[in-house]
């Protein structure tokens, strides 16, 4: 091993360089890598909550966007339904109308359906909310953080706008419990018990409105369990059960949401691969050539070593660690860059639920293990050039 | 020990559209523990030989039988366990890495001779002491004099205890009085460890200090004598 840190030594400005190459082509896939693995983490959970219940909507062509408790015993009367939970999301910071990479903060109701497949919620501190008491909340991680807020507090929800409207309301809450981080959109909501989520959502409605609907009785949307462990294809008949037997609703089969979060995570996967290829031309290209070029510089010093006795496969395997020094040098250099920018950024925008990189274990493997592969198949042309000479004549060489 | 047996051997070139015989039906057998200098004049086939010998390369018809083995018909993973373990090589231009220390250049020949690291080692060191290169063991070849590398070359080449070195032009590019002490040396060595030499040399001085010496011209021998004007061995041509 020392030899070939002597050797990369030897002609420091080229192997500068070619290792230069390979840490552009890892930061790159790093950082890409990072970026799809946050989306892909993003539409996991998007997959895992499409497979665990039916989103019940009211149709298309109805206004007001609402549904009537009632259509709840309706649908519970579905053969295959286990349990139907009314759903409320409302803005949790209405100034922030931004464009935004990371998910939005949301105030949502909690669905207590674990016993159905619903993903079980894991605290960081604190405790779940109370059965039936009002004002408590459980923040997110992300929003736990940005509001700066922890087990006892209090938090005014929603956030007031700095150009908030004179009809504006929010009211405090009591932080009762934090989630552990997920990487998942979850992570920026904060939940509530349902009066609480409705009363939240009369609050967004116009002003003139809210004497007129009561609230009370009404539901964005529903969300519809099935038995735990029922399949993509049996939910995806409940729903259409669900379409054919209940008036005013309307479901999407599970199936095709959870295939829509698929084909979104395949371009992100291709984004991916894209950065992949782009590392490999650079950083292979340039192993390739700096391989070459040692193997033509030291024709003399492999006829010596096949002299006094290396083999062919010695031979080649001492070139291919050399390229696959290089390679780790190169990636693990590549990945601590990307690392670097990714922690960085994150942090940055951690305060604004605008952490867009997330580096797994898995991306961390791949980068480091890729620049090696990559460069120890770009190193197999010349070492087998190198393996192959003929001792004669590359002793003899100038 | 070390017994060479060149039978009826013969090696031929392709340069261009012709063919070049580089050596030609040579007979010639190396005793164990014999000093012995292959002389000639340029393209006389001196080296051909030597790297034939070496098994570097295959003879085009003939055999060299290494302590009567055929090594014609060795592959060429067990002609390179022999050269590791049998046959050290010293070469005009030393040949070290540049990018190894002295003692490291002289283990590489360990390295694929398979024995044990720790005992590799210790042989590299006791031979540079041996060669007057004790103090110089963390040394890069470029910090050495040429003599010294040549020194550094002899003590790889006996690293691996070979029954037989092989030295082509070993002070071709040292002084004379340089080169007085190499040869010394691998007197001594030949003496002291039974090592057989044979050393392909266009210097007279050089044969002279043998105790054999082989004349080719185009490709055959043409004389094999003591080298002090004894009794004539063998003459084939």
């Amino acid at each position: 091993m020392n030899e070939i840190f002597r050797n990369l030594l030897r002609r420091k400005v080229r192997s500068a360089l070619t290792i230069s190459g390979i840490v552009i082509g890892i930061f790159a896939l790093t950082t890409m890598g990072a970026l799809a693995e946050h989306f892909n983490s993003l539409l996991d959970v998007g997959v895992r909550y499409a497979g665990a219940a039916i989103a019940v909507r009211p149709p298309a062509e109805q206004q007001t966007g609402l549904l009537p408790l009632s259509k709840a015993d309706e649908i519970a009367r579905v053969p295959g339904v286990a349990a139907v939970r009314p759903a409320y999301s409302v803005s949790a910071d209405p100034s922030n109308t931004a464009i935004q990479l990371g998910a939005p903060a949301l105030i949502t109701n909690e669905q207590d359906a674990t016993a159905f497949g619903f993903p079980t919620p894991s605290f960081a501190a604190g405790r779940d909310l109370a059965a039936g008491e009002r004002g408590e909340v459980v923040l997110g991680s992300t929003m736990a953080k940005s509001y700066g807020k922890r087990v006892g507090e209090t938090v005014d929800l929603p956030v007031r706008p700095t150009d908030a409207k004179p009809d504006f309301v929010n009211h405090p809450f009591r932080v009762v419990g934090v989630l552990a981080k997920t990487g998942s959109p979850t992570d920026g909501f904060a939940q509530v018990d349902d009066e609480d989520a409705r009363m939240l959502l009369a609050d967004t409605l116009p002003p003139a409105l809210r004497s007129a609907v009561d609230v009370s009785n009404l539901a964005q949307t529903f969300n519809v369990y099935t038995a735990s462990g029922t399949s993509l294809a049996g939910m995806d008949r409940i729903a259409q059960r669900i379409n054919d037997t209940v008036p005013g609703v309307q479901t999407q089969k599970p199936s095709e949401v959870v295939a829509n979060f698929k084909s979104t995570s395949t371009t992100f996967t291709a984004i991916f691969t894209g950065a992949a290829m782009l590392a490999l031309v650079i950083g292979g290209l340039s192993v390739v050539n700096t391989m070459i070029m040692a193997v033509g510089e030291r024709v003399r010093e492999i006829g010596l070593k096949k002299a006094v006795g290396a083999h062919t496969g010695q031979v080649m395997r001492e070139y291919l660690l050399e390229a696959a020094v290089i390679g780790a040098i190169g990636g693990l250099a590549g990945y601590g860059l990307g690392l670097g920018l990714t922690t960085l950024v994150n942090m940055a925008g951690a305060s604004s639920n605008l952490d867009i990189f997330l580096v797994t274990p898995r991306l961390s493997a791949i980068a480091v293990g890729f620049a090696v592969a990559m460069a120890t198949i770009a190193g197999i042309l010349p070492a087998f050039r190198a393996a192959r000479l003929d001792p004669v004549t590359a002793l003899r060489s100038l | 020990m070390a017994d060479i047996q060149l039978v009826n051997l013969t090696r031929r070139y392709r340069q261009g559209s012709h063919t070049v015989t580089a050596l030609d039906g040579v007979d010639l057998r190396i005793e164990s523990g014999e000093f012995t200098a292959i002389v000639g004049r340029s393209g006389s086939g001196k080296t051909t030989l030597l790297d034939l010998a070496g098994l570097l390369l295959r003879p085009t018809s003939g055999t060299v039988l290494f302590d009567g083995e055929d090594t014609a018909r060795l592959s060429d993973g067990r002609r390179a366990d022999l050269r590791a373990r049998r046959i050290g090589f010293v070469f005009q231009e030393y040949n070290l890495l540049p990018g190894l220390t002295v003692v490291e250049n002289v283990t590489l020949a360990c390295r694929y001779g398979g024995g044990d690291r720790r005992e590799g080692r210790r042989r590299a060191v006791e031979l540079l002491e041996m060669v007057g290169l004790g103090h110089r063991l963390r040394h890069r070849p470029d910090e050495l004099s040429g003599g010294q590398q040549q020194r550094v070359a002899i003590a790889r080449a006996l690293v691996n205890r070979p029954a037989l070195v092989l030295g082509d032009e070993p002070t071709g590019a040292v002084d004379s009085q340089t080169s007085d002490e190499l040869v010394a040396l691998m007197r001594t060595l030949n003496r002291d460890e039974g090592v057989t030499f044979v050393l392909v040399t266009h210097d007279l001085d050089l044969a002279a200090q043998t105790d054999r010496v082989v004349r080719l011209a185009d490709g055959r021998v043409v004389s094999d004598q003591p080298a002090a004007g004894g009794m004539a061995v063998t003459a084939s041509a």
